[in-house]
């Protein structure tokens, strides 16, 4: 009786005592902070997160939170682009008519394109805010060099998807952009003009071109980069547990 | 006693090796399977005019092999490709200068596909040309040769008049 | 930091003493007596709900921003692709302005492959470049002077590219004509 009347006894807590939610839930009360902490550990979604941090870690001034904030554009992109996956084909023929439909005759088929659109932008914009803001801080110092270069390739798998992205519409805008990108590696010395065929499946940019863009765009680069993603926040997590382990270090 | 160790010694080098090798089968077959398949029309031979109306001076686009034919000054014909060297935006021809001038970069080219200024590294890249059974021109397109280096200059003439691009220069 | 020099034991040789205890073991940690101050580890926070609460409200933040950024504005689309007809200007997306402006100054070679090649290949190698442990800014001297004249002179290039560049990549004034692509 005591026990029951110091918890506040919300919708969530008495879940958490059914036999689903026992199950569902480790730790069945957050009363003291060790509880907190169980809770926390045994949560898969926190579980990328470390228990405690040094109080300065977690102000605006620290990170600005472009980490996080870059995460959630990358979320943003996924339900964005899945939405637009199921209007599109990726062949010259209908790629530019099923945008235009998608423009004007899907509910919200330009909102949602206006949203990808958006968040890839935004999205290159905040991974390089966030590479600069680690600059500054030297965030790239021992013992986070390795979580740094994670970093680097997560950066560049953001423009690679940024990239392949912009050839789906198929207008001129898109075909240009990636005609001459493309011919860039046609200047890697030896294997160069191999590699850009392979590239565009061509001479030139074509068909084969969009069909290889549209597979990188949707699958092989968005699961590179969850995969690396993930190594990145648990670098973070442990990285930062080493931090709190060592007192000094500061400033 | 040595002969075991040995035998974990090659066990563990084994599976490296293995590792290794379905690696390279996997680079390789990569490679090999997303070579681009041949394509009927640009990449083949394209079939394009008869030799008789490339005149000097003139200048013929096939816009399917994308290229465009010019016979230089007592020479044999020939198919400029319309792709810059630059960095493959299309260079069109400029009637009232009698140049190709890139619109990407601003790359110029004198009437027969030799360097005149701007960033790119050499001339105009050219198809070979044959005479089919049938007397007209085929570009092979599939085949593509470096244009002539910067300062090679066998038609040394100045422009006919004002350049194409609309305005907007500095 | 002076406990370890207060009690100067060595275990190894013989049992250590204390009055009439036997030192068993040392327990690193705060002394039972003493004016020591509170280390700084004791200064951790839980991340649930201090950091949690934050992050939410920053992608939010970001988050309502993109929803609100696409109802007044569209994302762009030109006309059909076609391969006969080069735009003028013909711009790369925003963020390869910067090689784009490059490339028409240097051969392809240099601003296509050796510049950008060059700089994630300094990006990865930094931390070991780098071997200042310093976190101060005013110790980091050159480190900081590199990375903020690098970032400086790509935001610039990059910007003319955007905006700076006309037809047959000339100079415009954007103010005067607007040749920038999104
Ligand atoms: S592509 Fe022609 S000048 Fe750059």
């Amino acid at each position: 009786m005591s026990i029951s009347s110091e918890r506040s006894s919300t919708l969530v807590d008495r879940f958490r005592d059914t036999a689903v939610g026992k199950a569902m839930f480790r730790s069945p009360s957050r009363v003291t902070p060790r509880d907190r902490a169980a809770g926390h550990w045994s949560n898969f979604f926190l579980h990328l997160y470390p228990v405690k941090m040094r109080r300065k870690e977690i102000s605006f001034r620290y990170s600005y939170y472009l980490g996080i904030i870059s995460a959630v554009l990358f979320g943003s992109l996924i339900v964005s682009g899945i939405y637009l996956m199921f209007f599109y084909v990726p062949s010259p023929g209908q790629a530019y008519a099923n945008i235009q439909t998608l423009q004007t005759d899907v509910s919200l088929g330009q909102y949602m394109r206006n949203v990808h659109r958006w968040s890839a932008h935004l999205m290159v914009l905040a991974v390089a805010a966030h590479m600069a803001k680690m600059f500054y801080r030297g965030a790239y110092k021992p013992p986070r060099e390795f979580n740094w270069v994670i970093g680097v390739i997560l950066l560049v798998l953001t423009l690679l998807l940024s990239f392949t992205g912009y050839l789906l519409p198929w207008d001129q805008l898109a075909f240009w952009a990636v005609t001459v990108g493309s011919e860039m590696a046609a200047f890697v010395p030896l294997i160069g003009g191999r590699v850009q065929e392979l590239l565009l499946g061509g001479p030139v940019v074509n068909s084969a071109t969009l069909l290889r863009f549209y597979v990188l765009h949707v699958a092989v680069l968005p699961s590179i980069m969850v995969a690396v993603l993930m190594i990145h926040l648990w670098r973070w997590r442990k990285d930062s547990m080493l931090d709190a382990a060592r007192e000094e270090g500061d400033d | 006693m040595s002969s075991i160790l040995t035998r974990r010694a090659l066990l563990a080098r084994t599976w490296k090796v293995g590792l290794g090798l379905i690696g390279a089968a996997g680079i390789w077959s990569m490679w090999d399977l997303l070579q681009p398949l041949a394509t009927p029309g640009f990449g083949g031979k394209v079939r394009s005019v008869a030799a008789s109306v490339i005149t000097e001076g003139s200048v013929t686009e096939v816009s399917e092999a994308r290229a465009y034919l010019v016979r230089p000054p007592g020479g044999d014909i020939i198919a400029l490709s319309s792709k810059c060297t630059h960095l493959g935006c299309k260079v069109p021809y400029c009637e009232s200068s009698g140049r190709f001038e890139c619109p990407c970069h601003g790359t110029t080219f004198n009437l027969i596909g030799e360097y005149l200024t701007g960033p790119a590294p050499r001339g105009m890249d050219t198809h070979p040309v044959e005479v089919g059974a049938d007397g007209l021109l085929y570009i092979d397109t599939g085949t593509r040769e470096d244009g002539p280096v910067p300062g090679v200059l066998t038609l040394d003439e100045p422009a006919t008049g004002p350049s194409c691009d609309e305005g907007g220069h500095a | 930091m002076t406990d370890e020099s207060e009690v100067k034991v060595s275990l190894a040789d013989e049992p250590a003493t204390i009055g009439s205890k036997r030192v068993l073991g040392i327990v690193p940690g705060k002394p039972i007596a003493g004016e020591r101050k509170e280390p700084a580890k004791k200064d951790m926070v839980m991340v649930w709900p201090h950091l949690l609460v934050r992050h939410a409200v920053a992608a939010l933040g970001a988050l309502i921003t993109v929803l609100v950024v696409s109802v007044f504005f569209d994302a762009p689309l030109r006309e059909i692709a076609n391969p006969e007809l080069t735009p003028n200007p013909e711009k790369a997306p925003w963020y390869f302005a910067a090689l784009q402006e490059l490339l028409s100054h240097f051969h392809p070679m240099v601003a296509g492959i050796l510049v950008p090649g060059g700089i994630v290949a300094g990006l990865i190698a930094l931390p070991f470049l780098d071997r200042n442990p310093s976190l101060a800014t005013k110790s980091r001297k050159v480190a900081v002077t590199a990375f903020t004249t690098f970032m400086v002179v790509w935001i610039i290039l990059t910007l003319i590219g955007f905006a700076f560049r006309g037809p047959n990549w000339g100079w415009v004034w954007p103010w005067n004509e607007w040749h920038g692509e999104l």
